[in-house]
């Protein structure tokens, strides 16, 4: 793609979201996702192999039938309350209209089909900004509609995403599929929270739900950092990242580390964000579904373990010249790869800190 | 027939909206978007937007629709699927059609339906006054604040289309 165009595509999906998020207006906010699922096709048709086409095909069709949804649902709130702000949407079908609609972006079981062949089908870099810059725009609508969103069906899609995140997720050796079912299990976490964050009316000021903005920055940082380990070696399976012992091994052991962040281990900041959301769950009054929950994120752990055992923790079989490569300098330029890895992995100590939002 | 009119062009463009929704071959759903086009028109005429009106069928059916028929009939196949060559296509035609007309019988029957939501009566469908301000229509004082106060709104939807293009342009490089 020639610089001009990449600049003024890459600007329109970062636009798209900006008007998303700033935006009162429905009309607005569905124009933004327009303006963003337009200009990320281009993104994520970098290659012009069948598999990107019809990957971005299908990102396209779904990405389109949700903002329909969306504009149903804004029109049955316009009906029914005559106005067109956001603002707490009174008509119960108006509601579940745009959260169904709003999941089917994000990929929420059970809208998740596309989520791993979308991912799979495109490059990693591609794959990169799918899984985490377009998840920014629904959530920020979904944070701002919470308080007018049905708490059974949230609850239920929420808890659908982490099982069927973990458990799509096993029989997977491509890297590209397990981070897209790891983005589907991360985004049933930070839904499940999303309607018991506080938002505190106290004198007409909101107060940010922090657990869910903690939830979604931390999954940012370690989706982009997994993204970026895994463009430095141009790794896209599991048997790839295995030789990653030869070529770079600093990133062996920070594969380790990073892997078992995003699986939700004490000591690393990855369980910030399960420690927050069980806790706020629990202080609802729901016992059986983070139980559940955190159960079924083993199934998650379990497969990121395998990633880390394949990479930093065992040699596979090989052929000897395999384990012999030239020590290249890599060129490929990761920009500020090493803090984000830091706050991925070593956030944990300074969690208490999150008591000055209080 | 006159007070129905608007509830029979909406019955009429849902039907045609099925026509084609069942998938025919773009050149025969490019035409049925022409006349369901032409439909939206005429009922968006009846609620007094004679401006709007004939915007659509200028900007729309004139301009968008002209160029995918061009586009398609370059694009087409030697057959193409008509609604009545594939049994799937008309079994979902003819079930579009069967809704519809039931849905139809319906409204006629309670003056009420609720699907989920209560779409109430033929009175909605009938002609009524918008309660418009003075001598000032609603839709032209719109389309003037449009662009006098909506300024960031033409600045986007420019912008918007201008991407469009772009991506069109890029995807459709090919190499």
């Amino acid at each position: 793609m020639k610089p001009p165009i990449l600049i003024a595509i890459l600007a329109t999906v970062m636009t798209g979201t900006m008007i998303v998020m700033l935006s009162s207006h429905w009309l607005l906010i569905w124009i933004g996702f327009e303006m963003n699922m337009l200009a990320i096709i281009p993104i994520l048709m970098k290659k012009f192999n069948p598999r990107a086409m019809e990957a971005s095909t299908k990102y396209f069709l779904t990405q389109a039938t949700a903002s329909m949804l969306l504009m149903m649902g804004v029109t049955i709130n316009l009906l029914y309350s005559g106005q067109w702000m956001i603002s707490k949407i009174s008509n119960p079908a108006a509601s579940i209209m745009m959260t169904i609609a709003l999941t089917m972006k994000l990929g929420l079981s059970p809208f998740h089909f596309w989520v791993p062949e979308v991912t799979q089908g495109i490059s990693l870099s591609s794959g990169m900004i799918l899984l985490t810059w377009q998840k920014i725009a629904p959530m920020s609508i979904l944070y701002q509609i919470s308080p007018s969103i049905n708490t059974d069906l949230m609850t239920l899609m929420a808890l659908t995403s982490v099982l069927t995140g973990g458990w799509g997720g096993l029989n997977q050796t491509q890297l590209r599929k397990i981070m897209a079912y790891s983005s589907i299990a991360h985004m049933g976490w930070m839904t499940a929270i999303i309607i018991y964050s506080p938002t505190m009316m106290f004198l007409n000021l909101n107060y940010i739900n922090f657990y869910f903005y903690i939830k979604m920055s931390l999954y940012i940082l370690m989706t982009l950092s997994t993204f970026m380990l895994f463009m430095l070696s141009a790794s896209t399976t599991t048997l790839s990242l295995s030789h990653t012992w030869n070529k770079i091994p600093l990133i062996a052991s920070t594969i380790l580390t990073l892997m078992l962040s995003l699986g939700g281990l004490p000591p690393l900041s990855g369980f910030i964000p399960k420690w927050m959301i069980i806790q706020e769950l629990t202080k609802n009054d729901m016992i059986v579904v983070p139980t559940l929950m955190a159960i079924t994120a083993l199934l998650n752990l379990y497969f990121y373990m395998r990633l880390t055992y394949s990479t930093a923790l065992t040699m596979f079989p090989s052929a000897n010249n395999m384990k012999m490569k030239w020590q290249f300098e890599h060129t490929k330029k990761m920009t500020l790869l090493p803090p984000l890895i830091i706050t991925s992995t070593m956030l944990l100590p300074i969690m208490p800190m999150m008591s000055i939002l209080d | 027939m006159m007070t129905y009119i608007v509830f029979i062009l909406s019955i009429v463009f849902v039907m045609s909206f099925v026509g084609f929704a069942t998938k025919p071959s773009p050149i025969y759903g490019g035409l049925v978007l022409i006349i369901s086009g032409g439909i939206g028109c005429a009922i968006v005429l009846n609620f007094g937007g004679s401006f709007l009106g004939l915007m659509v069928f200028l900007i729309y059916l004139g301009g968008m629709l002209v160029v995918f028929g061009y586009t398609t009939a370059m694009a087409t196949e030697q057959y193409p699927e008509v609604w009545v060559s594939n049994k799937a296509v008309l079994a979902a035609f003819i079930t579009g059609l069967l809704s519809e007309l039931l849905t139809a019988c319906y409204i006629l029957k309670d003056d009420e339906v609720e699907v989920v939501l209560k779409f109430n009566g033929m009175g909605d469908w009938v002609i009524y006054d918008t309660g418009d301000s003075g001598f000032f229509s609603e839709e032209a004082m719109g389309i003037a604040a449009l662009y006098s106060y909506g300024t960031w709104l033409v600045i986007v939807t420019g912008w918007s289309l201008l991407t469009g293009v772009l991506v069109i342009m890029e995807v459709t490089r090919g190499n």
